[in-house]
């Protein structure tokens, strides 16, 4: 049931960020408590209205179950920056997330998919050396006082309370899209401290 | 974030590694990986040969079976259960189940729909575009459990596994239950062939892995302990690679046996693996002799302690259905008997159990027409193999 209602959570946070791109287009200002109150409200309503008996978030989840917590959390400040003006999220922590979002997803994808013997998503289903590891990772990055360690824990709090479909941690943490968006993000950011380092070189 | 911050944020961080560490803790030593063997040392009660055949289903005309499986129920009732519809990954194909009590009037039910696209769909409150390869088995708890594939787009590469059980012998299901299997969208996991049952009430169901590798895999399920609506479950892989799917396995003693697979590459020989501890590790996969023509195959453990596989003796037809047994832990086999042999037609997907009074009952798609149910007993078995052998040193 929980993880039923938790379901909408993800399209609802999709339909706002592209209302509030639309939004933005118009030069509507919407932000604030009330309009973004308002945006929500309205992106849950499109996201329970049904399109042929179901959800159109639903339709959604059809296809992919488990959009992980990371990503959702990663989309809430997305979200919550343009609705707020407040930014959770330095450029700092979104690093961080990327670079653990991406090496996550080249470990697991692979070998989860048939290459080797190993399988690593067996360490999801419990209590394993991935709850150690990400235990340590999420320490360190507390200590270096990078805000994806709360997303870090937030990811084991929603495991624990099976908030996904899924009841393996791997899938709390890291999805295909967020794999491939990671990538993409740190991509382009190698690529723009590239063309800077001439610049920098010329002065 | 302040030092305040920082201190709360790794206190949280140990706190909520708490809970699922104490349960790892709780359940260290709960599982044990040795497998029940339940029948595998009965004999039929009648010792003269007997072989039986019937269909399940009549003619289906226009319309096609296939992927059938069988199971008895601890009352001595056994159900089949297969898909069918107008063609195979069409919108319309359903589950169908059947029953024969051998006490009663010895026919099959007549054919009911557990579960289709539709009720999937309302179940799991998500589009579902198609559904297909159920398996069906009974625990010592008298339920009945139907593990069944369901596809979102796309074909088979994108099937998911799905549980039901019946706490009535198959009158009434729970509502289905999606597993979660694969991290990447939960794809390409399919099941076929019998579970194996372990002593601490977890199944060992064979699944396998399709899309980029296709490997062998084991499904372990079971109830939570005294919550019947619960499930506990997780999968641990067999091999790895592009080789093998559809694993069959057959239990030789608690901790040992052996695995078969379907060859899906160009070797088209039937694969093999062993574990020697319940299961929970298995050998890399070795080559045999027996063809096969990237088919389903069984394997049963008689008696004896001999392995009979049921398979198609060919490297690219479904044409034929043979029996073989091996008296070496599969690694060499010798054909007993034909089944079916009809060119141009297909007798595939044998699945095989042995039932309490000792007897092999085997289910298989017949011609894609209809589900074929074959009965026989061991002592069928030995007098096939003699004739075999006589006509081998008559040649």
């Amino acid at each position: 049931m929980i993880a039923t209602v938790f379901s909408f959570l993800f399209p609802s946070l999709v339909i706002m960020m592209l209302l509030q791109m639309g939004t933005h287009r118009l030069n509507w200002k919407t932000v604030g408590w009330r309009p973004a109150l308002i945006l929500f409200l309205v992106s849950v309503f499109i996201a329970s209205f049904p399109v042929k008996g179901l959800p159109l978030g639903r339709w959604l989840f059809s296809f992919n179950a488990n959009f992980s917590i990371t990503l959702t959390a990663l989309l809430f400040c997305r979200v919550w920056q343009k609705a707020m003006g407040i930014k959770l999220f330095r450029p700092i922590d979104f690093q961080a997330a990327w670079i653990f979002s991406a090496i996550t997803g080249l470990v697991l994808y692979p070998m989860a998919l048939g290459m080797g013997p190993f399988d690593p998503y067996t360490a999801g289903w419990g209590f394993s050396w991935l709850s150690v590891k990400v235990l340590m990772i999420t320490i360190i990055l507390a200590f270096l006082k990078n805000r994806f360690a709360v997303v870090l824990l937030l990811a084991v709090l929603a495991w624990n309370l099976r908030l996904l479909e899924s009841r393996n941690l791997w899938d709390y943490f890291t999805d295909p899209f967020l794999t491939i968006f990671s990538l993409v993000m740190l991509i382009i950011r190698g690529i723009e401290s590239l063309r800077k380092r001439p610049l920098r070189e010329t002065r | 974030m302040n030092r305040r911050t920082v201190a709360i944020l790794i206190l949280a961080a140990l706190a909520i590694h708490v809970w699922p560490f104490f349960l790892w803790l709780s359940n260290t030593g709960a599982h044990e990986n040795a497998f029940v063997l339940p029948f595998q040392n009965t004999t039929s009660g009648r010792k003269k040969p007997f072989i039986t055949e019937k269909f399940i289903i009549p003619d289906q005309g226009d319309r096609m079976v296939h992927v059938a499986s069988l199971c008895e129920m601890p009352g001595g009732k056994f159900v089949a259960a297969w898909y069918g519809g107008t063609r195979e990954g069409a919108k319309d194909v359903a589950i169908f189940l059947s029953f024969l009590d051998p006490r009663k009037e010895g026919s099959w039910t007549e054919p009911e729909v557990v579960v289709d696209r539709i009720s999937a769909s309302k179940e799991l409150y998500r589009y579902i575009k198609k559904v297909g390869n159920p398996v069906v088995f009974s625990d010592p708890m008298d339920r009945l459990w139907m593990i069944f594939v369901t596809i979102p787009f796309g074909g088979w590469s994108c099937s998911s596994l799905n549980v039901k059980i019946s706490n009535d012998g198959g009158d009434t299901w729970t509502d289905t239950t999606r597993l979660t299997l694969s991290p990447f969208l939960n794809i390409s996991e399919l099941v076929r062939n019998n579970p194996v049952l372990l002593r601490d009430g977890r199944f060992g169901v064979p699944i396998y892995h399709e899309f980029i590798g296709y490997f062998p895999e084991i499904l372990w399920i079971k109830v939570k302990k005294g919550q019947d609506a619960c499930i506990e479950y997780g999968k641990t892989r067999i091999i790895g690679g592009r080789d093998y799917i559809q694993p069959a396995i057959a239990v030789s003693n608690e901790l040992s046996a052996c695995a078969f697979y379907r060859c899906r590459s160009e070797k088209r020989k039937v694969g093999m693996g062993t574990t020697v501890d319940g299961g929970a590790t298995w050998s890399a996969a070795r080559k045999l002799e027996q063809a096969n023509p990237d088919a389903s195959l069984d394997v049963v453990t008689l008696s004896d302690g001999r392995f009979l596989m049921a398979y198609n003796d060919s490297f690219n037809k479904r044409e034929n259905l043979k029996l073989a047994l091996s008296n070496d832990r599969g690694k060499t086999w010798q054909a007993v008997a034909t089944l079916e042999n009809s060119p141009g037609h297909e007798f595939s997907y044998p699945y095989m159990i042995k039932s309490r009074s000792g007897d092999v009952h085997l289910v298989y798609t017949w011609k894609r027409k209809r589900i074929k149910h074959v009965v026989f007993n061991e002592a069928w078995i030995h007098s096939m193999e003699k004739t075999s052998v006589e006509k081998r040193e008559h040649q």
